[in-house]
């Protein structure tokens, strides 16, 4: 990628940026906002310069990464395969659709009490919570993956030489599903980011979603305003990032 | 390579025997596809199948390729009877069916790679049938960087590069412009009268089987049957213009125009047709 071409796609979120805090500087100033409600954007950068200096902040960041992350690779490891099974096998469809079906619309946030009792207050509940976020994305895009590959592709695949259906899988179907697989990745770990603040209302002592909650408590709403921002930003980056891998196998079509 | 052909030639026989098709499904009754049917063709031999939409040729090609087992009859290749896929009968398709997650080259090597054929030796194989094609500088290439001409002829190096010993051809040109298909039929034509495969080649066009075939055979609206069983005993290469060519090209006009008439008033009355 040519720097130009970075830069042009940069440059919106840096517009954006300065929109956000020219309209939030406005309502404070307008408004005379009482700073515990809604503090300027000056006094919540140098918040977030402190906790930045201080190290607490990639403390919360690593801590909010790595459930996400062990949530997500877990997810992946469970739902990759059901999915190319789902997809491939019609009687596996048949058991198992009715019952995804039947979970997909409960919100991960309705699993919060029965983590608590089934985990405790530990980090396993909080990753079952994520892992119920990731979990139908990746599902989902797998089997649409595993479904939407051409026939024809399969039917070339078994005139040249793939006489098994191991070797059909792993030589055609997996490579063929791959992109549609690739952005339900992307997705599940959007949605997994975004329920990192429920499954940190499951008492924990770190992490983003715990910055936000105890910036409530102690009525300090820029430590809020700080948590929110780096979700955000955090999540345009991991975003960018697998937006890079989706091109890798996108094959120009 | 000479343009000799070669002593060891990897080409074989397909018998056709009392292969019939009939499709059940369970919304209505079984629609006969194909009518038992008996065809020889003997070892080096390039059969072209012509016939209406809907007459049962894919179908043939299908059970031939080993996708859909016939409802009755057998075929064989040489002495061994057709029952699954196999990579000893090659099969080019009309979308061309070429992987896009590889490139141009590793495309070609696919098959070889199933044989078991070491890393070198494949590549070595895949140019050179990319170079019989024209195509050996876009080796590197990706898939939808090609015209759907270069694809096809990405597909025909992939189908010679694994010498199977008969080769189907569904439509293979009937996604291209006149101009690119002229060009892939002489290219094709080419390669076949230095190796001598056993081909099958379906096509819509009278013009196609006339310019490629040793044998055109015309079949029957549905359910399809052998209406023609002509040889083409003209020398390559073949004018369009000439006399004879236009002849035998008439000969299968009129027993096509036939069935297309049988075809056309069945669908004013309600009757459907698919391929």
């Amino acid at each position: 990628m040519t720097r130009a071409k970075t830069a042009a796609q940069i440059l919106p979120y840096i517009y954006a940026a300065g929109a956000i805090i020219i309209v939030w500087q406005a309502v404070v100033t307008f408004t005379n906002a009482h700073v515990a409600l809604l503090p300027p954007p000056l006094l919540t950068a140098k918040t977030f310069i402190d906790l930045a200096i201080s190290g607490q902040l990639f403390i919360h960041i690593g801590a909010s990464l790595g459930r996400v992350v062990s949530a997500w690779i877990l997810s992946v490891l469970v739902a990759v395969p059901l999915g190319l099974a789902i997809g491939r096998w019609r009687r596996v469809e048949k058991i198992v659709d009715p019952v995804i079906e039947l979970f997909r619309p409960i919100s991960p946030l309705a699993w919060i009490p029965l983590a608590i009792l089934w985990f405790g207050i530990g980090e396993s509940g909080k990753i079952f919570i994520i892992f119920i976020a990731t979990f139908f994305p990746i599902l989902l895009n797998t089997v649409a993956g595993v479904k939407g590959v051409d026939p024809v592709l399969i039917r070339a695949g078994q005139v040249l030489g793939c006489d098994t259906d191991r070797a059909l899988f792993t030589k055609v179907i997996l490579p063929a599903a791959m992109p549609t697989i690739v952005v339900g990745l992307r997705i599940s770990f959007g949605t997994g980011w975004a329920a990192i603040i429920a499954a940190e209302l499951v008492a924990a002592r770190v992490g983003l979603g715990y910055l936000i909650a105890d910036g409530m408590e102690i009525l300090r709403s820029d430590l809020v305003l700080v948590g929110m921002i780096t979700i955000g930003i955090l999540g345009v980056l991991i975003d960018a990032a697998f937006r890079i891998l989706n091109n890798r196998f996108a094959w120009g079509s | 390579m000479s343009n000799a052909p070669e002593a060891d030639l990897n080409t074989k026989s397909i018998s056709i025997r009392n292969i019939g098709v009939t499709f059940k499904s369970e919304a209505s009754d079984a629609v006969e596809a194909l009518c038992p049917i008996d065809l020889e063709i003997p070892a080096g031999e390039f059969v072209a199948l012509v016939g209406p939409s809907g007459c049962g040729k894919s179908t043939l090609l299908n059970v031939l390729a080993g996708f859909i087992p016939p409802s009755v009859g057998t075929a064989l290749v040489g002495d061994d009877k057709i029952s699954k896929p196999d990579i000893d009968h090659g099969m080019v398709f009309q979308d061309y069916a070429l992987f896009p997650w590889l490139n141009v080259l590793d495309n070609v090597a696919f098959g070889l790679e199933r044989q078991g054929v070491g890393r070198d030796e494949r590549e070595a194989r895949a140019l050179e049938n990319l170079d019989l094609v024209g195509l050996k500088d876009f080796a590197g290439k990706r898939v939808h960087e090609l015209s759907g001409g270069m694809k096809q002829r990405v597909a025909i190096a992939r189908v010679f590069a694994t010498d199977p010993s008969i080769i189907l051809m569904d439509e293979p040109f009937g996604a291209l412009d006149a101009l690119t298909r002229r060009f892939l039929q002489h290219q094709l034509l080419a390669i076949w009268q230095r190796n001598r495969k056993t081909v099958v080649f379906v096509t819509h066009s009278v013009q196609e089987a006339v310019y490629l075939a040793s044998r055109a055979i015309v079949m029957t609206a549905r359910p399809g049957r052998i209406k023609l069983d002509q040889k083409i005993e003209l020398a390559h290469p073949r004018d369009f213009s000439a006399a004879d060519f236009r002849a035998y090209e008439k000969l299968i006009y009129d027993q096509l125009d036939e069935e297309l008439a049988k075809t056309f008033n069945l669908e004013g009355s309600g009757g459907t047709f698919r391929d």
